[in-house]
């Protein structure tokens, strides 16, 4: 096993205006193999600038890695806006100890990411595998697809400790999600696959769904019109009211399922 | 452009305007210019590598509201092909809808140097030059749309050549224009009530049939000694049997004299005007049927509009096709009414190899090339970003010039390419002197650039050279697609714009429009009717129309001048 610190220099977010830092070539499976030295001239995008990870972190490795499974890489320092933290990641394990920046966790194939704080806008989006999971809260769009793109989330798990903002799963086609608080408006967007379970409250989730499943174990603030009751169903022993939607899309279309209490 | 001398040594020449075909011939050029000796120049050896005039393409969409509407509506077309800005290129985005700076630096590194915007609505064309402006390193036109505009249509019932005439000659003038294009002649109109319309159908409200729409245009367009003739984009595209209106789309202006030897109707994206069956279940090629007639007859030049299989962003001023292609596919979906003069739709689309259908759309555009004898007939395009964007032309090449890659193609793709169309039982091959016929000679000499230094090398011309990184005896379609795509050099207007595939120069290109010349008396008799509907229908003011000279920072005109007989 190997652990590679990489603590963000406090000079990085000195200024008045803290120019983001991105860091999605510091994943397990890119970073594998290499030295102390080739790991610090890896090149991250500080603003429209590239530099060497060595001048934005402060590095230090402990241990052997047989392959990236065996890589962990811990973030620390104020992280606020470090973004794409393990985007695009295939194997292995990141933990961020702190608040992080958008795109955390997004397009992640493989290996697991561990956000010890609160995510911004983004996290998981067009995830396809591995683990995700979120201490604090999620802010918008959390797993959902990049604008445009007609797929979201479509592989992997999920979960968020704490609450989560607007449109999480927007177009999720596949995979779990778990939001252990209260989400905001439109959870399960167009949403055709895979399935939400929120513990906490909701509002107006499922619009436009053609598939797939959300599970609301909380309050409904407000429910959309455009779904029809089918039955009342027992999932885990408890019991819930099942709907099917979203009909807006035409009957054949409708082939989403909400659980509610 | 340019100062100093430049000598390309070795290279293996095709420049069919002038006859040469794979000679090993040195190039001068002084001044952005080619000349005929020099004296102490700057020395490129080209090796036995293959050397073009820079290409022109004919027909695409590269500039204006419509293109930056599909940008705005794709961002997940963007996402694709981002790159960084470099000391010499500015940040790229995009793939069927790429940013300005991307469409120059890649149709550079393809080696071309001239691309004419194909639709530019006359209201909207400051923005159409502004973003001209911002597309680096091409020479560039842009041709207004006049064929579903009020004013064209109520000259044409009226039966007034000479008034449309000079109508035609202010539009040209007020919008910097380069001639005059026709998209879905009446149908566009005819989709502001719903409705769309076939070449003998009546326009609503205006009573008049595109058939005759078309023939007043061409009438008026070769009033004038226009370098291009009449560019069309017939009725009924895209739809299945819509090839019989095609060929008499062509009949029209049979008989129309042309301004000098040229045809009196470029005839674009073929490909799409190519349909037989009567839907799309029984969807088939009518490429030989289209070929035949192009075979047979010389007013017309046609481009292919040969489809580039993947995901695109289709868009026209076609208002009723676009919205019809929206039907099929239930994406996204925008349109646009452009006042008394034209509209627009755009959709994203996605040609698939396991479609019947596309499968045979993706076969038309290369049995035209192939069924079509001489290649002086047409130009290679892929009505960009409509059939495919412009970065998939060295994959029609490579097809072009390999009937091995056609058949391993047609191997992967639907088994419909096998009994509804013809291309598996082509055997031609094109050799690099047609493809420099389609892709630089021809289209230079339909839109009359040759005599303004486009599309050869000879005496005179633009110092505008393509060097690909492949010697004439190449076959492998692997190696001919690859070389297309990026060129060893390419030079623009004398100066080194390409090396090794990487853009090593921006320098901004020209903008070329034409000013037909037209009589005083009877610009002022048109101006009181054209001053009316200013008054009661536009938007704008007739004052504050025209495109100001500011904006073609480096233009270029050509004059036409009235013909005397």
């Amino acid at each position: 096993m190997q652990t590679i610190t990489l603590k963000l220099k406090d000079a990085v977010m000195s200024e008045i205006a803290a120019v983001p830092v991105e860091v999605d070539a510091l994943t397990p499976d890119k970073l594998f193999g290499k030295s102390e030295a080739e790991l610090k001239a890896v090149k991250v995008w500080w603003g429209n600038k590239q530099e060497a990870t060595g001048d934005l972190f402060d590095v230090s490795m402990e241990g052997d890695a047989g392959s990236a499974d065996e890589v962990k890489i811990v973030f620390e320092g104020d992280l606020r806006r470090v973004k794409r933290i393990g985007e695009g990641m295939k194997a292995g394990e990141i933990e961020a100890r702190g608040d992080v920046d958008m795109h955390c966790g997004a397009m992640m194939e493989g290996g697991k990411v561990v956000v010890k704080g609160n995510a911004d806008c983004w996290g998981g989006r067009e995830m396809r595998g591995g683990e995700l999971i979120i201490e604090g809260d999620a802010e918008d769009n959390f797993c959902a697809m990049y604008r445009g793109e007609e797929k979201g989330m479509t592989g992997g798990k999920v979960t968020v400790d704490g609450n989560a903002g607007e449109c999480v799963g927007q177009y999720m086609a596949g995979g779990e999600i778990l939001i252990k608080g209260n989400v905001d408006r439109l959870a399960g967007l167009s949403m055709s696959g895979g399935k939400i379970t929120i513990e906490g409250d909701a509002e107006l989730f499922g619009a436009d769904m053609t598939g797939g499943e959300v599970v609301v174990k909380g309050k409904v603030l407000e429910m959309m019109p455009s779904f029809r009751f089918v039955e009342t169903a027992t999932v885990d022993g408890v019991e819930y009211k099942k709907y099917l939607g979203d009909f807006a899309m035409g009957e054949k279309k409708a082939k989403g399922t909400l659980y509610v209490r | 452009m340019a100062d100093g001398e430049l000598l390309i040594k070795n290279g293996v020449v095709y420049d069919p305007i002038n006859g040469v075909n794979g000679e090993k011939k040195d190039i001068c050029i002084r001044d952005g210019k080619v000349v005929e000796s020099v004296t102490n120049p700057k020395v490129i050896d080209a090796e036995g590598r293959v050397v073009m005039p820079g290409g022109v393409d004919i027909h695409a969409h590269i500039a204006g509201a419509k293109v930056n509407a599909g940008r705005t509506m794709r961002p997940e077309d963007e996402r694709k092909g981002v790159e960084a800005k470099t000391k010499v290129c500015r940040a790229q985005s995009g793939y069927s809808v790429p940013n300005t700076f991307a469409t120059g630096y890649r149709y550079a590194r393809m080696g071309y140097t001239f691309v004419m915007e194909a639709a530019m609505p006359p209201l909207l064309a400051r923005h159409t030059h502004e973003e001209m402006i911002d597309i680096p390193i091409l020479d560039n036109a842009a041709m207004p749309l006049i064929d579903n505009n009020w004013m064209t249509m109520e000259y044409v019932k009226s039966g007034d050549t000479d008034l449309l005439a000079a109508y035609i000659a202010w539009m040209i003038k007020a919008t910097k224009g380069y001639g005059v294009k026709v998209v879905n002649p009446g149908g566009t109109e005819a989709w502001g009530w719903g409705k769309n319309c076939n070449l003998n159908d009546t326009v609503p409200y205006f009573d008049v049939t595109p058939a005759e729409i078309i023939k007043g245009l061409a009438e008026a367009t070769e009033k004038f000694e226009m370098p291009h003739s009449i560019h069309v984009h017939g009725n009924m595209l895209g739809h299945p049997g819509n090839f019989e209106t095609t060929m008499d789309t062509y009949d029209v202006v049979k008989g129309i004299k042309p301004y000098r030897d040229r045809p009196t109707m470029h005839a674009t994206h073929t490909q799409f005007h190519s349909y037989g069956g009567t839907r799309w279940g029984d969807f088939e090629s009518k490429a030989g049927a289209i070929a035949d007639y192009v075979n047979k007859n010389n007013h017309v030049s046609i481009d292919l509009g040969s489809v580039i299989l993947g995901d695109t962003t289709t868009m026209t001023a076609d208002g009723p096709m676009e919205y019809s292609l929206y039907q099929i596919t239930g994406r996204k979906w925008t349109n646009h009414d452009v006042e008394l003069e034209t509209g627009s739709g755009i959709t994203p689309f996605l040609y698939s190899a396991k479609v019947s259908v596309h499968t045979i759309q993706w076969a038309i555009g290369q049995e035209l090339a192939l069924l079509i004898k001489d290649p002086w007939k047409l130009c290679l395009t892929t009505d960009h970003p409509n059939a495919g964007p412009f970065i998939g032309y060295p994959i029609i090449i490579s097809h072009l010039m390999s009937k091995k890659r056609r058949d391993e193609s047609a191997e992967s793709m639907h088994k419909a390419i096998f009994d509804r169309a013809e291309l598996p039982s082509i055997d031609r091959e094109y050799d690099l002197n047609e493809i420099a016929i389609i892709t630089r000679g021809m289209a230079a000499k339909t839109l009359g650039l040759h005599e303004h230094g486009k599309g050869h090398l000879g005496v005179g011309a633009d110092a505008d050279v393509a060097i690909y990184d492949m010697t004439p005896e190449e076959r492998d379609a692997g190696n001919i697609q690859k070389a297309f795509l990026n060129t060893k050099y390419t030079i623009k207007s004398g100066e080194i714009v390409v090396k090794d595939g990487e853009v090593v120069a921006a320098p901004p290109g020209r903008t070329i429009f034409v000013t037909p010349e037209c009589d005083d008396k009877l610009m002022d008799e048109m101006l009181v009717t054209l001053k009316d509907k200013f008054d009661k229908y536009y938007s704008v003011t007739f004052n504050n129309y025209p495109v100001q000279d500011a904006y073609l920072p480096n233009p270029y005109e050509i004059k036409a001048p009235w013909r005397s007989s």
